[in-house]
């Protein structure tokens, strides 16, 4: 006879995975598709760097963000343990559902908000009104705001600095190696910054906020100082190939950006599969929930396995035809919408507000649009994604209710 | 295979188009190019008095001309009335526009040119010649303008480029202006003739020399266009 508590974490395990995997087939494709399209790395390539990366984020930095994910949306004191369990799994199941059919159907989801919409609709069936934290759905309709407007003023900034400071310039190529290495500088800053501010690594290590400024302030030079050295030897062949040349500059930047974008979505998205799981584990064995309990390593490792996993089976397939729709967007493009993405999501999530990739990724496009970078960029898709942002938590909201009333019937 | 592909792409890059405008335009120049540098040897050829071959040309030009018709119509009905671009919409199609009279006025002349052979006197034949190929340079300078937009674009209208463009904007003016100077000779070296030539003769001198013309314009008009589309 097995045991009812790990059959109960058994299948809550099994679900996580199957969530992790829809985020990883959902939200992979978006970090890398812009260096797929600039043809600055294969599909192939992209497909193994997201997975590896992926993984270690989720594993590495990911912890962090787990605890608010699981005790923050709901108000669990008053709700009976039992329903709990209840109430956690199909919100990881509805939440799944959703990110699946919304990768099926095309479309840049957020998959936070979808666990946060599925958490929100079971305790509203659970506790009534009054168990939900209104505040943090409020700070989720504000990321459908803040996200992309913040990503779009970035990727706008960066792309009028990269015109203003290298393509308006006599030489291109000279002034992309005075201001390349202070970009790949500051882009080593917040990568540098993201590993060490405010994560369980400077926890264990012991590290102030100060230092980690301090310390990635150092990586960001010293990465400068380097890049010094590699573009020194770049010159354009013919004086008509000097685009040519500056873009092949940012196509080595891109892969950074894009390994980083990655990174942090395995850090940030990894709490969404398994969060609830680790509310989940301490439920079923001894019936009380506490928040202050470590989420196990076996369960950051298990998400960072399934997002690793959707990368590598559908983020394949999303991104393989990526590479050939993305025609326009070249590598100056690539890296403005990369870096608009990342910075957005790092201060973001230092601030502790739920931000989103895709959001902020939409945004940062629209932003190069404006800054004239783009050749066309058809809005009525735009207006479609931003329809699907606004229906994830009513939808993912109403499948998490229904799938708990059924599971009540059947259990209670 | 194919249609199973399409349901997993990514939606963002939906949004920038699988062919973007720009490069439907350019597409639609080389159809003007090729049908351009066909009709300026028939024309030559024609000038001489050598008519063979060129109801080959009429046929060529006027395929082209279709071919042409196509890619203007794909880009006109699929331009979607929510598009985010660079330039002015209104004003990108009133130059795509122009781009393609220039074709239907080289169809339209080899047709005529076609349907009666008219010598070109020995007096004025080598100001004709002349006239043809201002005019082809006339085309061939607006041609230049248009494949600058690309770098214009690609570089995020940094003012080295845009200069770069609207020289070549210049450039059309004086071409068309210097076609038109000649176009006046024309003329009046064919009503100095008039008391040598048939009346049908001088009616058909007098519109080539119309007809031929009018292709300078409408690069002229192109050229327009584009200073207004790139302007800030």
């Amino acid at each position: 006879m097995i045991d009812p508590v790990w059959l109960t974490i058994g299948g809550a395990s099994a679900i996580a995975f199957y969530m992790a995997w829809s985020i990883g087939a959902n939200d992979v494709a978006n970090s890398m598709s812009t260096a797929v399209g600039a043809k600055a790395i294969t599909h192939k390539q992209a497909v193994i760097i997201a997975g590896v990366l992926v993984f270690l984020g989720a594993v590495l930095v990911g912890p962090h963000v787990s605890e608010t994910i699981k005790s923050e949306i709901i108000k669990v004191e008053i709700i009976q343990s039992n329903l709990l369990i209840l109430g956690f799994i199909s919100s990881l199941l509805a939440a799944a559902i959703w990110a699946t059919i919304s990768s099926w159907k095309e479309m840049p989801i957020s998959t936070t908000h979808s666990i946060i919409g599925a958490l929100m609709g079971f305790g509203l069936i659970a506790g009534g009104v009054g168990s939900v934290n209104w505040l943090k759905i409020g700070s989720v309709a504000a990321s459908w705001v803040l996200s992309p407007v913040f990503g779009c003023i970035i990727a706008f900034i960066v792309f009028k600095i990269i015109v203003r400071l290298i393509f308006a310039k006599r030489e291109p190529v000279g002034s992309a190696k005075i201001v390349g290495p202070i970009i790949i500088g500051i882009t080593g800053f917040l990568v540098s910054a993201s590993f060490l501010l405010k994560t369980p690594i400077s926890a264990t290590y012991n590290i102030s906020d100060f230092q980690g400024v301090i310390f990635s302030t150092l990586v960001a030079i010293i990465i400068g100082i380097i890049s010094i050295i590699l573009l020194r030897k770049i010159q354009a062949k013919k004086e008509e190939e000097d685009y040519f040349t500056v873009e092949n500059i940012f196509r080595k930047l891109q892969v950074g950006t894009s390994c980083y974008v990655a990174f942090s979505i395995g850090s940030n998205d990894v709490a969404n599969a398994i969060g609830p799981v680790a509310g989940i584990i301490p439920l079923a064995e001894n019936g009380v929930l506490n928040n202050q309990a470590p989420i196990p390593i076996g369960l950051l490792a298990l998400g960072g396995i399934g997002i690793a996993f959707g990368a590598m089976t559908w983020g394949r397939r999303v991104m393989k035809t990526v590479g050939e729709r993305i025609t326009s967007l070249t590598n100056t493009r690539g890296f403005s919408v990369d870096f608009g993405a990342a910075t957005t999501v790092l201060v973001a999530s230092k601030l502790g507000m739920p931000i989103s990739t895709s959001h902020t990724v939409v945004g940062a496009v629209i932003g190069v649009g404006l800054a004239r970078g783009l050749e066309a960029i058809d809005l009525s898709i735009i207006k479609k994604i931003v329809i699907s942002w606004l229906l994830t938590l009513p939808i993912a909201a109403g499948t998490s209710i229904g799938i708990f009333l059924l599971l009540r019937t059947i259990f209670v | 295979m194919v249609e199973e592909e399409n349901h997993f792409r990514a939606p963002l890059t939906d949004t920038f188009r699988r062919k973007s405008p720009f490069s439907q335009l350019f597409e639609h120049m080389r159809k003007v190019r090729e049908g351009i540098s066909i009709l300026e040897e028939g024309l030559i050829n024609y000038y001489r008095g050598d008519y063979k071959g060129f109801s080959e040309i009429t046929k060529k030009v006027s395929k082209i001309e279709h071919e042409a018709d196509i890619i203007k119509g794909n880009l006109r009905n699929h331009l979607p009335s929510s598009l985010l671009m660079p330039v002015d919409k209104g004003k990108f199609l009133w130059a795509l526009r122009e781009q393609d009279a220039i074709l239907d006025h080289a169809e339209n002349l080899t047709e005529m040119l076609d349907m009666r052979h008219t010598k070109i006197p020995k007096e004025i034949q080598e100001l004709f010649i002349k006239h043809a190929n201002t005019v082809m340079k006339t085309v061939g300078a607006m041609e230049d303008a248009v494949s600058n937009v690309k770098d214009l674009v690609e570089t995020g209208f940094v003012k080295r480029e845009r200069e770069q463009t609207k020289e070549f904007i210049y450039k059309v003016h004086e071409l068309e202006w210097e076609a038109d100077q000649v176009r006046y000779q024309m003329t009046r070296g064919i009503y100095k003739l008039e008391k040598k030539l048939s009346p049908m003769d001088v009616y058909h001198l007098i519109k080539i020399a119309d007809w031929v013309d009018e292709i300078a314009d409408h690069a002229e008009n192109v050229a327009d266009w584009l200073r207004s589309m790139i302007a800030k």
